[in-house]
């Protein structure tokens, strides 16, 4: 791994240095230490933009970012931005604990199916709201509190409506999510590219 | 810590807006303010003008007219040729003159490292002094110049700008706000600041914090230079922008679509950048339309001010 020690510099300087290192020497794994947070930001960056696969890592006053590339002999660049740009905002609302109507046996059983299923819809799912009945999967023995922690986990938002559960005198045995209005759930319809409705 | 107070003072440093304000007289008021960097341009005389257009900005921005400034100059006479220090002077004068203010004195010291800067005074009727914070839910917000200029001077540093580019930015830092300013005065404006070291979202924040509204802002709408784009993707950011984010992050909501290298750039320091306005909304596209009829035409309507007591900031 080929190392690069910028400490001392300011930005731009860490970059340019790891520039010119890669450069005069392309290598498939790197390794830069300095000695700030921003350069360390900057240099990730910077290797993210030339291919690169990029890990943190902070020991004492030294921060590290550790580079691999994939294809040793052509690094791509790679800024997403195009997808990420492209990327939705999609907010899933579920008024209830049954998908769908008929069975209610099976009604859960395709609730807790779709729930864990939702992942699959990756960064695009940006927040999960629960309300009425819904926010029954959010309290203790519900079957997908796992899943749901996992979400939150994550980094996805997970709204459940305090009117809802003070209606139900569920509220001190909620266990996942953040509790919210009205208000926060029609401003999160509005900002949202899609609204799906279970 | 308790700041000192009198009758008279209509913004004082409690409220930490763009500039004080006076009270003289019933239709009179003083706006005061004092602003003094290291350089930014190579140039010397592009500085001097930059700090000037910088240093005025403040006035513009609380809805004043500038009149007298004063120099504050500190300089490393015994490394440097006294000439630069002219030219430097010789730029802000200019810009100055171009504002239609008088540079009546200053005060200049030794020191290991160059610094200019301006202390202007300006004026303004009591009953218009332009808060920062006195958004009213449904305003519009309109920006006047385009992001991005902390990032382009961090890759002219880094050698890495085209001789254009480098040109284009230099003009940008030293246009002044005050036509924007004057136009903004005819229209129904309830608020105003000026981008600079905070970055359009650490401004944005000042004026939401404490203002008891949300703002929602959508970024695919935001004037950006576009090589800043292209930078920030590489890695060229100055530090301040990363402590921007780091400061006001807690208020800020991104959706999944605003890229990184956009947010960036929204957290971005600006050096003299533009004014973001807070605008009724019958009036925004008036005022859109009377700003680019008059040559500012990097003018966008940026976002909107909603009734939300939670003091968020939507990135969409």
């Amino acid at each position: 791994m080929r190392e690069i020690d910028a400490r001392g510099l300011a930005c731009p300087a860490p970059v340019l240095q790891t520039k010119a290192t890669l450069q005069e020497e392309h290598s498939g794994s790197v390794k830069v230490i300095v000695d700030n947070a921003a350069s360390q930001q900057n240099v990730q960056r910077f290797l993210e933009s030339q291919g690169f696969q990029t890990v943190l890592e902070q020991n004492s006053a030294d921060y590290l970012v550790i580079g691999t590339c994939g294809d040793h002999q052509q690094p791509q660049a790679q800024p997403s931005v195009e997808e990420e740009a492209d990327a939705k905002n999609i907010m899933v609302m579920c008024a209830t604990d049954r998908m769908g109507f008929g069975d209610d046996e099976l009604g859960l059983k395709l609730m807790v199916n779709f729930l864990r299923t939702l992942k699959e819809m990756g960064r695009e799912l940006w927040r999960l709201v629960f309300v009425n009945n819904g926010v029954k999967l959010t309290i203790d023995g519900s079957e997908v509190l796992d899943d749901l922690k996992d979400f939150e986990n994550k980094g996805y938002k997970i709204l459940v409506c305090g009117t809802c559960l003070n209606h139900f005198n569920l509220l001190e045995r909620k266990q996942v999510g953040e509790t919210t209005n009205m208000l926060d759930i029609v401003t999160a319809m509005q900002v949202a590219d899609k609204v799906i409705n279970i | 810590m308790v700041f000192p107070t009198d009758e008279n003072v209509i913004v004082g440093l409690d409220r930490a807006d763009d500039a004080g304000v006076y009270k003289i007289s019933d239709d009179l008021a003083l706006i005061q303010t004092v602003d003094f960097f290291t350089p930014i341009v190579d140039d010397p005389y592009w500085f001097g003008q930059i700090a000037a257009a910088n240093a005025l900005s403040d006035v513009y921005a609380m809805g004043g007219i500038p009149k007298t400034a004063m120099n504050l100059v500190a300089f490393p006479v015994k490394q440097m040729d006294l000439s630069v220090l002219r030219q430097i002077i010789q730029g802000g004068i200019d810009k100055l003159a171009e504002a239609g203010v008088v540079l009546i004195g200053g005060h200049s010291i030794e020191d290991k490292e160059l610094k200019y800067g301006l202390s202007v005074t300006g004026i303004v009727h009591p009953a218009r002094v332009l808060a920062k914070k006195s958004l009213r839910p449904g305003d519009r917000l309109v920006l006047t110049k385009p992001l991005g200029t902390g990032i382009v001077n961090t890759a002219i540093k880094a050698g890495m700008a085209s001789a254009d580019l480098t040109d284009k930015v230099t003009r940008l830092m030293a246009s002044l706000n005050r036509d924007a300013a004057g136009i903004m005065l005819r229209f129904d404006v309830h608020a105003c600041t000026d981008i600079t070291g905070f970055g359009l979202l650490g401004h944005l924040a000042e004026m939401v914090y404490g203002s008891g509204v949300s703002v929602r802002i959508f970024s695919d709408r935001m004037p950006m230079i576009p090589e800043a784009l292209e930078f920030a993707a590489m890695g060229l950011l100055p530090a301040g922008a990363y402590k921007n984010k780091e400061f006001r992050e807690s208020m800020i909501d991104f959706g999944h679509r605003v890229a990184r290298s956009v947010q960036d750039v929204l957290f971005d320091p600006q050096t003299s950048g533009g004014l973001l306005i807070s605008v009724g909304s019958d009036q925004s596209d008036a005022l859109v339309k009377a700003l680019s009829a008059a040559g500012i035409s990097d003018t966008a309507k940026i976002g909107e001010v909603l009734e939300d007591p939670k003091e968020k900031i939507w990135v969409v």
